[in-house]
């Protein structure tokens, strides 16, 4: 079988288990993607309800596509494709039939794209990104952006001297900052 | 420091000397950096109802029925070898059961459900049908489609009913898929009514033939949303 080009974790073999639903190599697909699915839900949704549902929804799709998968390429952009449709599906019941199911959807006049789908994308890739990095690396950027704290306080919170954490944090965003071509290339 | 140092440091929060592009460009990826849904995890248990829901429809499934293909309840193909050969012409859309006298001089294939029938038979077979079978995301879809083959390639003629239009943006797009699971695109249409479509390998080689939903969206592999599956089955 050829090489999976997946991130790290997930292996030939688990894969060979996920698209034959074996737990073993479900559990491998979903810990090592479920974040990236997840956050490109929410962000196309904006309800962690929706996008609880949009994300198990998105694994059961994948499975069912997974026979046509090329193991030879990422299986992250692909996941995050299927989660987008899904998180539009999902948008497009709800508008018509709230707190229905996808079963019960019927064709309809167009409904708008959830507002959030287009800055899904870029979550997408930004979060595949945030994966990659090593955890202490990841912990630090995410003080950094999301709690909006400094250099000085980042090294309170995590008992480290502060040069570790500038340079913890000049290699993180080193890689992010990498990430800043491909968006502006995959934008519009 | 290097331009690449500036837009680091920038990244990361710090003063540093750059150019209004650059400095749009990494605040668009900072307001990313800060956004709560990057960051969000889903609650535990649904790792649980994945697998569940995943294994349930995987035992439900016949055996031997790939996986990827919905549980279709498909009555496998017979073969009968008595009698000259007789082409029961396809009609209507809908399954039928078809039995098809086999000789040593045409080889054309019965099947009880859903497959292909070579209509001039040998190994030099330049004319198919496929009866097209619909899976849970259109359950109330059908179709057939005739596949000729032409000094240009292959002509396909596609009918299917039960396809809700897609449009703005949202379409269909049909596929010829090998053993090995390479897809070849044959062509994108909205509605699923009187359509042509053109292959440039052969339904021998290439011989399942899938819909999909799709949208314009600049990834040009298939989404594996299917919604039609149909079958060639080989002499």
């Amino acid at each position: 079988m050829p090489a999976v080009r997946c991130r790290g974790v997930v292996t030939a073999d688990e894969l060979v288990g996920f698209r034959e639903g074996r737990p073993d190599g479900i559990r491998a697909v979903y810990r090592e993607y479920s974040g990236l699915v997840f956050a490109v839900t929410l962000k196309a949704l904006g309800r962690r309800d929706l996008a609880e549902e949009a994300t198990q929804l998105t694994f059961v799709k994948a499975w069912r596509a997974a026979e046509a998968f090329d193991v030879t390429r990422e299986l992250g952009p692909w996941l995050a494709t299927i989660a987008r449709r899904t998180a539009i599906d999902v948008h497009r019941r709800e508008a018509r039939h709230p707190t229905s199911t996808l079963d019960d959807a019927t064709p309809a006049t167009v409904v708008e794209l959830p507002v959030g789908v287009e800055r899904s994308y870029e979550i997408g890739e930004v979060r595949a990104a945030i994966d990659a990095l090593p955890p202490d690396e990841r912990e630090i950027v995410r003080l950094q952006h999301l709690e909006e704290l400094t250099h000085a306080e980042v090294a309170a919170r995590l008992d480290l001297p502060i040069g570790t954490v500038k340079s913890r944090s000049f290699r993180a965003h080193k890689r992010l900052a990498g990430l800043l071509g491909h968006l502006r290339e995959t934008a519009g | 420091m290097t331009e690449d140092d500036d837009r680091v440091a920038y990244l990361a929060g710090e003063g540093a000397d750059i150019d209004e592009v650059t400095r749009a460009d990494l605040d668009d990826l900072r307001s990313l950096l800060a956004d709560e849904a990057l960051w969000a995890m889903p609650p535990d248990g649904i790792e649980d109802d994945v697998v569940a829901a995943i294994t349930a429809e995987a035992a439900a499934r016949p055996a031997g029925v790939a996986g990827g293909e919905p549980a279709t309840g498909r009555v496998p193909p017979e073969r009968a070898t008595h009698g000259p050969a007789t082409v029961t012409p396809l009609a209507g859309r809908r399954r039928r059961a078809m039995r098809i006298a086999l000789t040593a001089a045409a080889a054309v294939i019965a099947l009880a459900v859903a497959g292909v029938v070579v209509l001039r038979g040998g190994d030099n077979a330049t004319e198919f049908s496929v009866a097209l079978e619909a899976t849970e995301l259109a359950p109330d879809a059908s179709g057939s489609a005739r596949l000729r083959q032409t000094d240009s390639g292959w002509r396909i003629e596609l009918d299917a009913t039960g396809l809700p239009r897609l449009d703005d943006g949202r379409f269909y797009e049909a596929w010829l898929r090998n053993a090995d699971g390479v897809l070849v695109p044959i062509g994108t249409f909205n509605e699923g009514a009187d359509v042509v479509l053109w292959a440039g390998v052969s339904p021998v080689d290439f011989s399942t033939l899938t819909i999909t939903e799709e949208s314009a969206d600049g990834d040009q592999a298939s989404s594996g949303n299917r919604v039609l599956v149909g079958a060639v089955e080989l002499p």
